[in-house]
């Protein structure tokens, strides 16, 4: 029954497809939520059709586009992928590589991360690559996402320009049943415009590619592929949308659940830049227009119709955050009924909130792991020096955080940086606050180096913790370059951390298994005392490498430290393991007044029992 | 037809693969189905929670009170869930209670939600393999053949999405999660 050319897979693995579809020759990407899971998606599909394809991990953003901008500047079809912020790290190449003229194809995927869900800040890659006159794609679907990076790579190789696609976290992680064609064969055409949808109201069509045109674009980009022209829909349409992205989708959710497909024509962008001149038609046509897009006002500044569009301007629609399925409901609910042209029908059901305000349950914000090696020396830092500052930086171990021991989070890398400002801001009249920066192993090697050769080249005191994992976990364990490994597997050598540090003339160097909590402290004190040291030695950071495996990848590997913990009989509730430890795993039960352990998430790492008040050992030993 | 099932739980216990078995199986019985996953930041032990929606829509995201099945692989995700659950609609919670508190049950009762609980944990557990509580979820629900959800259908899926030397495991306690019903 199973079609065999068909497959569930998420939009990140549907826009790989259609990459490699389009005869793809290089991949060259940095991991980050959303995007991470494309090169792995490549890497696949390349070995399933026997391809050539050469897929890697970059060390940073910059290093992919210039690969990619590399291979495509001498005639080969390539791509990069990166992650919103990734963008800013390619910036330099980025405004470069768009004057050049690309004898090959050039496709940027750049994931965005409306909310943020997985990064530290916001930001609309439609708005960037509109202001710099790039060719910016926005598809509404995972099934979407791969018809659309098919075609960003044919127009960028007839055209001979860069074009980005822009996908979000709700398309590149969105599940859906997708085709998939030989290589060379498949035929898109994006379909723009208000489509049958807005017309008939028949749902089910206006969003799948149209298997038409031979898949060779050669129409300018300005131009629409096709014509599903608004002039087709009733202009007497008091109220019309132009949406893009997933935020089309839900809006043709919404309407179809509120009955108003029949009355409220939607207008879908691809294009965002350049924008298909359809969409003024449309807008003129249209009695007041709602404009749906995440995140910035892109389409809004585009369209430009004065007090005609209810947007963010004039806040119909959030300045910030996610659009999500109840935010439009909600917009759409609202203007319809201010226009006089439906009752509002869906009231939230307060009562749910009421009821449920009665009964305590565990708020889940971002935390380590149980058993995360991160955690033990977070722990040693906090409680080897609980008064000093703590520079942090981007990965899982940003959520130190909730440990009290990560105070600061900018850019990957700028955890180094920020420790040099302060030992200038507080350390210069030598009274020795004690700074302790953390940073990530493939973090370190992304942006970490040049920072720590300046921290060295100028003389700064702070102790630099490299906590490594030996893998870049909060992305799907993508190898670093201290594992020796390719990104499809393959072995080659290995970049020892250490041998970096040394070769910048750093002399206090630790390598320490953070499990050792013990040992942490004691060496955190020892680098403490070697910094505040007046000679001449001490004028350069120290640095403590916390090595040990991540948990994910060391997952059945180890034996269990641990045998059962008599928390029944030893705990006095006193919570501290908890306040100081916030592992998961960790429950503090109400009735009981004890903490008890979630067996479920427990790796019985017994961290946690050198945290205990009740102090430790004995209490580990119970049977 | 039309169903929106949200799947709500921890990070690392299985609501990914149980939403993965939702979907293909719909897709074999022949309808649409798309899901939208939100795991947020941490890897092991933070909420994640999978929209599934079958049948005819443009979207996997679902909105306030209109989910028609709400399966909480951990009961306190039931409430961080609970407003997506529309009236007349089903909810199975993962629990060791087999009870609600007197405010939530009336609200339930007033809202016309079946709720069933099932203590899926120690259904897994007592099989050897507490990681599989998802399993036992899904056979709970089998039990109550909603749409394309059934005991047969909901297995041949089981079968082919999960890892070689687990399908057996996964399949005992399915089965026992069916039973459970049965009883």
């Amino acid at each position: 029954m199973k079609d065999v050319n068909m497959e569930v897979m998420i939009g990140n693995y549907s826009i790989a497809r259609g990459l490699v579809e389009a005869g793809l020759e290089l991949a060259a990407a940095y991991p980050g939520t959303p995007s991470s899971e494309i090169i792995p998606g490549i890497i696949e599909f390349n070995k399933r059709e026997h391809g050539h394809i050469h897929a890697e991990w970059s060390t940073n953003e910059r290093c992919a586009l210039e690969v990619a901008f590399g291979a495509a500047s001498i005639g080969r079809k390539a791509a990069c992928m990166m992650k919103q912020v990734g963008l800013n790290v390619a910036f330099p190449s980025f405004l470069g590589a768009r004057r050049k003229k690309i004898k090959g194809g050039l496709v940027i995927i750049c994931c965005d991360d409306p909310g943020p869900q997985s990064s530290q800040t916001e930001q609309d890659t439609r708005l960037i690559a509109t202001l710099l006159n790039i060719p910016v794609l926005d598809p509404s679907s995972a099934k979407e996402a791969g018809d659309v990076a098919y075609y960003a790579m044919e127009y960028s190789y007839e055209h001979k320009v860069p074009v980005i696609v822009r996908s979000t976290h709700r398309v590149s992680h969105a599940r859906e049943n997708i085709t998939l064609y030989q290589i060379g064969t498949r035929k898109v055409a994006l379909n723009e415009g208000i489509g049958e949808a807005g017309v008939k109201g028949s749902r089910g069509q206006g969003v799948k590619g149209k298997r038409e045109n031979g898949g060779h674009p050669n129409h300018s980009i300005t131009q629409s592929l096709n014509h599903s022209s608004a002039s087709s829909y009733p202009l007497s349409a008091k109220f019309g949308i132009v949406a893009s992205g997933m935020s089309f989708s839900i809006a043709m959710d919404v309407i179809f659940e509120l009955n108003l497909t029949q009355r409220i024509p939607i207008y879908k962008v691809i294009k965002v830049n350049p924008v298909d001149p359809d969409i003024y038609d449309f807008v003129d046509n249209a009695g007041r227009v709602l404009v749906l897009e995440e995140t910035d006002s892109v389409l809004e500044a585009m369209i430009h119709r004065g007090n005609k569009v209810f947007g963010r301007r004039n806040g119909y629609v959030p300045g910030a955050g996610e659009l999500t399925y109840d935010i439009i409901r909600g917009i759409i609910e609202q203007i319809v009924e201010e226009m006089g042209m439906e009752e509002r029908t869906f009231f939230p059901d307060y009562s749910i909130e009421e009821a449920l305000k009665e009964i305590r349950f565990p708020p889940r914000p971002p935390r380590l792991c149980a058993g995360c090696p991160h955690r033990a020396s977070f722990f040693a830092m906090r409680y080897a020096s609980p008064e000093a500052i703590f520079p942090g930086d981007i990965g899982c171990y940003t959520l130190g955080i909730s440990m009290g021991a990560v105070d600061t989070c900018i850019d990957m890398g700028g955890g180094v940086n920020l420790a040099s400002g302060f030992y200038n801001a507080c350390n210069q009249d030598e009274t020795f606050t004690p700074i302790i920066a953390s940073i990530g192993d493939s973090t370190f090697f992304h942006a970490g180096l040049e920072p720590l050769y300046d921290a060295t080249k100028t003389g700064k005191r702070f102790i630099l913790v490299i906590m490594d994992n030996s893998t870049t976990a909060m992305t799907g364990m993508q190898p670093t370059p201290q594992t020796g490994m390719t990104a499809d597997g393959v072995k080659t050598h290995s970049i020892k951390i250490e041998d970096m540090v040394r070769g910048f003339g750093i002399d206090f160097l630790k390598i320490i298994d953070p499990y050792s909590i013990p040992l942490m402290v004691e060496t955190i004190r020892e680098a403490h005392a070697y910094l505040v040291l007046d000679n001449h030695s001490a004028h350069k950071p120290a640095v403590i490498i916390a090595r040990r495996e991540c948990l994910l990848s060391a997952k059945g590997k180890h034996e269990a430290l641990l045998d059962t913990i008599n928390i029944e009989q030893d705990c006095i509730g006193c919570k501290s393991c908890i306040k100081l430890f916030d592992c998961p795993a960790l429950i503090f039960n109400d009735e009981k007044r004890k903490v008890t352990v979630d067996e479920g998430l427990c790796t019985r790492c017994g961290m946690c029992l050198l945290v205990c008040a009740m102090k430790r050992p004995r209490k580990g030993q119970n049977k | 037809m039309k169903m929106e099932i949200v799947c709500a739980g921890v990070g690392g216990r299985g609501v990914l693969l149980a939403s993965t078995i939702l979907i293909e199986t719909a897709i074999k019985a022949g309808f649409e189905a798309m899901a939208s996953d939100e795991y947020g930041m941490s890897q092991r032990g933070g909420s994640v929670v999978s929209l599934v929606k079958i049948g005819d829509c443009k979207s996997p995201l679902i909105g306030r009170e209109n989910a028609d099945i709400l399966l909480s692989f951990e009961e306190s995700e039931f409430y961080r869930n609970l407003a997506f659950l529309k009236r007349g609609g089903m909810a199975i919670v993962n629990t060791r209670k087999g009870f609600l508190r007197d405010g939530i049950g009336n609200l339930l009762k007033e809202r016309n939600i079946k709720c069933h609980f099932v203590n899926a944990d120690d259904i897994a557990s007592r099989k050897g393999s507490m990681q599989a509580a998802n399993m036992a979820i899904l056979g709970y629900f089998s039990y109550f053949k909603q749409g394309p959800y059934m005991l047969g259908a909901i297995e041949e899926t089981i079968k082919e999405k999960t890892k070689g030397k687990f399908v057996e495991k996964n399949l005992e306690i399915f089965d026992a999660g069916y039973r459970y019903g049965e009883k």
